[in-house]
């Protein structure tokens, strides 16, 4: 679970694919309709006049450079650092938030549960638990809640909501603990350490 | 579990961000971007094109529908709408993660399709006494698959296989409904032979 902003993701997908679409649509088109060849041809020439006369014109007098080019250039250069901070705030959207501390008021005074706390709270109840092999306690920050999310792989053949049941009441009693139900996420997962490890419940 | 946080949690857990693709895909135009600006470049420095200049180019589209034979303008056209469609598919397909949420108290709770799927093999194991590798159970989005692959002679009652699976499945309170089919595999040499 990360922050990444998927709407601005499948928008620029879009995008990308309709231009193509459009471009690669109109290139089919002037191959086979002759009509369509004529506009793409009149439409091509005349921006290639309107580009040469805009090159002559903009000319910087004693060099060979001119205003149109280095326009260009310059969108172009725009246009690149642009994608590329859209790349790195998308690799951005993937950082967890860090530990982050919840309060509850209680006879005694107020209490701070960490999610630091909680979460080898949580690890450790777990891994007196037999079926599940591995599990992985983070915080996350969603629409400024804290939101647990217990990641747990457990065994081959084990039931889902048996392991759903037992973190929830692992939860439920952390919960209990410190005074405050915190909002959780379990997700259950198989892998390659579930597919290695031995089937069946070791027996005690 | 009703909390708008946990919808959108589950909501993103089980979609694909497409990240990966509007990356790659970022990439290639960046790429793109950069080679044109690099042509512009030597072009102003009098320098030899690396492929075409930019006059050569733009001249080169503008001929692209009556210098270059159809077939070949046909092709071009034809790759890159076929790219587009399928970045405007990614743009728009709901991009599901195979994974199931189950209904359980007030957490939220999703489970990979393999979990689900093993569960049920062994369910259905212990309930028709197969060993256990001879049923295979796939799951996916709307349906779970069950191939049993009896032992020669031992007979299997689907029905009881299919009332067995769906108890399992109603009992794991999957937030979207499985349909659930049987197969029963013998080997045709086997049948023969018996």
């Amino acid at each position: 679970m990360n922050n990444t902003n998927r709407a601005v993701n499948r928008t620029i997908l879009l995008i990308l694919g309709l231009v193509l679409v459009v471009v690669g649509g109109g290139i089919i088109a002037g191959a086979v309709w002759p009509a369509a060849a004529d506009t793409w041809t009149s439409v091509g020439s005349g921006a290639q006049d309107w580009a040469k006369q805009a090159w002559d014109a903009t000319v910087i007098a004693g060099t060979s450079l001119t205003w149109l080019a280095l326009g260009a250039l310059a969108a172009l250069a725009l246009l690149v650092v642009l994608l590329i901070v859209l790349i790195v705030r998308s690799i951005h959207g993937r950082r967890r938030t860090s530990l982050r501390a919840t309060g509850a008021e209680s006879d005694l005074g107020r209490i701070t549960v960490t999610e630091g706390f909680a979460s080898d709270a949580l690890k450790n109840a777990l891994a007196e638990h037999d079926e599940i092999l591995s599990a992985r306690v983070t915080a996350n920050d969603i629409k400024h809640q804290p939101v647990l999310h217990v990641s747990v792989t457990p065994r081959q053949n084990t039931s889902p909501l048996h392991v759903a049941e037992t973190v929830e009441r692992l939860i439920g009693n952390l919960g209990t603990l410190t005074g405050q139900q915190l909002t959780a996420y379990i997700s259950i997962h198989t892998g390659l350490r579930a597919r290695l490890a031995h089937d069946q419940r070791r027996l005690s | 579990m009703s909390s708008p946080v946990l919808r959108r949690v589950v909501r993103r857990e089980t979609h694909s961000p497409r990240t990966v693709a509007m990356i790659v895909a970022v990439v290639l135009v960046i790429l793109a971007l950069v080679y044109v600006g690099t042509e512009i470049v030597l072009n102003l420095a009098g320098q030899p094109a690396l492929l075409l200049g930019p006059a050569a180019a733009f001249g080169w589209v503008v001929g692209l529908p009556t210098e270059v034979p159809v077939g070949v303008s046909i092709a071009i056209g034809a790759v890159i709408a076929v790219l587009g469609v399928i970045l405007v598919v990614l743009a728009i397909a709901p991009g599901r993660l195979s994974k199931h949420q189950l209904v359980v108290g007030e957490s939220a709770v999703v489970a990979d399709n393999g979990v689900i799927a093993s569960a049920i093999a062994q369910r259905v194991s212990a309930e028709s006494g197969l060993p256990r590798d001879q049923v295979r159970v796939g799951v996916g989005h709307r349906s779970a698959d069950v191939t049993l692959t009896p032992a020669v002679g031992v007979p299997v009652d689907e029905a009881q296989i299919r009332s067995t699976v769906d108890a399992e499945l109603d009992s794991y309170r999957l937030a979207s409904k499985l349909r659930t089919s049987v197969r029963v595999e013998r080997p045709r040499e086997q049948e023969e032979n018996a």
